[in-house]
């Protein structure tokens, strides 16, 4: 590669960042609003063409690395830059290739939206933020941009802001990503003092700080600073609360269920793509870090996550409520991936769920948006988003029906599709490292095996309810009326994932993951061949029992006569999801309102008490004054002045201008001094 | 001989009569006359006292001066009085009473 090279990936990935948040930026400044999309499309078009190109030429290359100075504290300066290896493109190319196809697609969902310019702004800023994240090369703007993303997606989740469920919702998820901001803040300040340094190449590299940096008799020791051992463990943990709270992993998954009170376009967008995807990418970004305690806890996390949310989805009703629990399931499936090593895996299944998550969402979307329009037109009043309602719609929605069957046989992981190759990637990974560990840890991979198969019958029951059978709604509302499938603004979008959810873009070969590209370009390259007979076994295992699985469900819900007993105790375990939620509300949202309110009260009687009584003693203290003001020292001035008045009025009355009587005043004074001298001179 | 002191009582008595008038009248006239009588209650003291100067006869000569001077301030007097009169339309001296404030 020549010298000129890097420097124009890098100046092209910058465009690339910049190119959605130029949207953001028209929105906030243009007063004209109409012609949003076409600038919101066409800057996601040309990013997404500069991240295939980018990607193109350096996927399996040299990483790149550029850098400039940011800013100096004393003696340590700042260098940010742009990193571009392996998985930031692969990252690139996903981001901006699903946003390019939502964007086309909300160009119809969205089209009657009075706010619709603030949909496509927030939507740029969102791709802007996620780029940001996956290009950024130190932990600095990696968190920058991942606060910008919790922020964006807390503008989407609330875009419908009139409705209370949507800002309670917005809100909800804001809260909870804070609670695993804190995570990674800590784990940053844990990093800058070990190590000196945020560079992600530096720290992380193939000979970078974090590697070279040793444990040696409960000391952890870098280059140039030493602490005890634990703080490495918390590092870790502190980090992967990121990635928990980013990637709706138990205990702080709740929000993501809650978050489908947004466009279902930014469901699928956001909490099935990308945003949740940024909490697996900065786990396999910071992977050396994580020490054995470290990836037990993620493969815990994991795994407890995927079976929780799977057995959730079993009894839910609402369509995006059971596409939130499978996508907080696949993606425990992700960490439980990192967790046992296997980055390639999560990164693979990351990247294949992303494309058949996505799909699964628009095709939801098609459904409600159908619906929707249905219920409008003729004026009737029933939850569009809940799957009792629908009922054998294959034949009036065909394009939504088999594109929603190809991304659903994805996410089961029958053969000839993605999810076939990522999900097999990760369970043999996890057979083999149980393999290596005590016979405890067996429990890890079978688990795992049980939650592929509970995957199975969710799904199957969504599109067997949905799509097959009698249409419910019918019986409710007797008049005959017909669903139209979605415009083709909708359709092309959902084919094109659709052909992304089937093998040949992963894999030369249908049967066999290890010959999948995205594994093939990173490490882990000795796994990856075929050294056991778990590589044979446990795929033909699972999509045996899966299909059988299938089966079963068909027989409950398409034939009729089979009934489920829906109210006992396991039935309600899951359908209230846990009880989570009212865990939760007792835990934490119970006391903090009470404390909330205890401090009101305190704010209300005693802080306003005292100012109100000073203020009260401020009004008597001038009351006083004003009265002394008024009737002592007026009153004084005033009186004296009175008694000026009323002598002069006394004293003009001697002034009567008459001649006479000033002879006799003047006769009454001689004489009175005349009767005076001679009494004196008497006595 | 006529004894000093039936002068200065008749004196005392031409002075009250003179002051009364002075005092009380309506008309600047009487009050003019008034004056004359104080006058010459005091003329007549003069003229009594001057049995105790029988060489220079001072108390005669200085009445006689003083009855001069008292034609004279009469002539002024009446002069001021028929300004007053000219003036104001009156001459009754309690209704001149522009000194007042």
């Amino acid at each position: 590669m020549e010298a000129v090279e890097p420097q124009k990936y890098v100046l092209l990935a910058l465009v690339a960042v910049l190119l959605p948040f130029c949207a953001f930026i028209r929105l906030l400044l243009a007063k004209n609003t109409s012609g949003s999309a076409f600038y919101a499309i066409t800057g996601i078009s040309l990013s997404f063409i500069i991240s295939i190109f980018i990607f193109s030429n350096t996927w399996n290359e040299q990483f790149i690395h550029q850098q400039v100075d940011w800013f100096t504290i004393g003696g340590t300066t700042f260098r940010v830059g742009i990193l571009i290896n392996n998985l930031s493109v692969l990252m690139m190319v996903l981001v901006t290739g699903i946003s390019l196809l939502v964007h086309v697609y909300s160009i119809a969902y969205m089209k009657k939206d009075p706010l619709i310019h603030r949909y496509w702004g927030y939507l740029g800023l969102f791709c802007a933020a996620m780029l940001l994240l996956v290009m950024a090369d130190n932990l600095l703007v990696l968190y920058m941009a991942w606060e910008l993303v919790g922020f964006s997606s807390y503008l989407l989740i609330g875009f419908w802001f009139t409705k209370d469920a949507a800002s309670q919702a917005a809100r909800k998820a804001f809260i909870m990503n804070r609670i695993g901001d804190i995570g990674f803040l800590i784990g940053l300040f844990i990093l800058y003092t070990q190590f000196g340094t945020l560079d992600i190449q530096k720290l992380f590299g193939q000979d970078g700080l974090v590697l070279s940096a040793t444990v040696h008799s409960d000391l952890w020791i870098s280059s140039i600073n030493q602490m005890p051992a634990t703080w490495l463990t918390i590092a870790g943990i502190a980090f992967f609360m990121g990635a928990v709270a980013k990637s709706a992993q138990f205990p702080l998954h709740t929000w993501l269920p809650d978050a489908m009170e947004g466009p279902t376009s930014v469901s699928s967008l956001i909490h099935a793509a990308t945003m949740v995807a940024a909490g697996v990418f900065l786990v396999a970004r910071i992977f050396p870090l994580f020490n054995d305690t470290v990836l037990l806890v993620i493969t815990i996390t994991g795994l407890f996550t995927a079976l929780m949310a799977a057995t959730i989805a079993l009894t839910q009703n609402d369509i995006k409520r059971i596409l939130a629990f499978s996508t907080i399931s696949q993606l425990g499936f992700m960490m439980l991936a990192m967790g046992i090593g296997a980055v390639d895996g999560g990164i693979f299944h990351l990247a294949t769920h992303a494309f058949f998550k996505c799909l699964l969402f628009l095709a939801a979307g098609a459904l409600i948006h159908a619906l929707a329009h249905l219920k409008e037109k003729d004026d009737l009043d029933f939850d569009i988003q809940d799957i009792r309602n629908m009922g054998g719609l294959r034949t009036l929605m065909p394009v939504t029906f088999y594109t929603m069957l190809v991304a659903s046989i994805a996410l089961i992981g029958l053969p000839l599709t993605s999810g076939y190759l990522s999900k097999d990637a990760i369970l043999i990974r996890a057979f083999e490292w149980a393999e290596s560990k005590a016979l405890i840890f067996t429990i890890v991979p079978y688990t795992a095996l049980l939650v592929s198969w509970l995957t199975a019958f969710y799904i199957s029951r969504l599109i067997f309810k949905v799509f097959f059978g009698k249409w419910r709604l019918q019986k409710g509302f007797k008049n005959i009326f017909t669903l139209h499938d979605s415009p083709a603004e909708m359709k092309y979008p959902m084919i094109i994932l659709a052909v992304c959810c089937l093998f040949p873009l992963f894999s030369s070969n249908p049967l066999l993951f290890e010959t999948s590209w995205i594994l093939n370009g990173f490490h882990g390259t000795n796994s990856l061949q075929r050294v056991n007979a778990y590589h044979t076994i446990i795929p033909a295992a699972v999509n045996t029992i899966s299909i059988m699985v299938m089966y079963i469900c068909y027989r409950w819900y398409v034939k009729p006569g089979y009934s489920i007993a829906n109210n006992n105790l396991l039935y309600r375990f899951s359908e209230n999801q846990w009880y989570f939620n009212c865990i939760y509300d007792v835990l934490v949202v119970k006391p903090v309102n009470t404390f909330a309110k205890a401090i009101f009260w305190f704010e209300r009687k005693v802080v306003d008490g005292l100012v109100n009584l000073t203020g009260r003693a401020g009004l008597l203290f001038s009351a006083i004054s004003a009265w002394v003001d008024e009737y002592i020292i007026d009153a004084a001035v005033n009186n004296l002045a009175l008694l000026a008045k009323k002598i002069g009025d006394f004293t003009r009355h001697f002034q009567t201008g008459r001649v006479q009587h000033y002879l006799v005043t003047m006769l009454l004074f001689v004489l009175t001094v005349f009767v005076l001298k001679y009494f004196s001179q008497l006595l | 001989m006529i004894p000093l002191a039936h002068f200065l009582i008749i004196s005392a008595i031409l002075f009250c009569i003179g002051l009364y008038a002075v005092l009380s009248k309506k008309n600047a006239i009487q009050v003019l006359i008034g004056i004359e009588f104080m006058l010459n209650a005091g003329i007549l003291n003069f003229v009594a006292f001057s049995k105790y100067d029988r060489i220079n006869s001072g108390g005669q000569v200085f009445a006689l001066f003083a009855i001069v001077l008292a034609a004279a301030s009469v002539a002024v007097a009446l002069a001021i009085i028929l300004n007053v009169y000219k003036k104001y339309n009156t001459i009754d001296p309690s209704k001149i009473n522009e000194l007042r404030d």
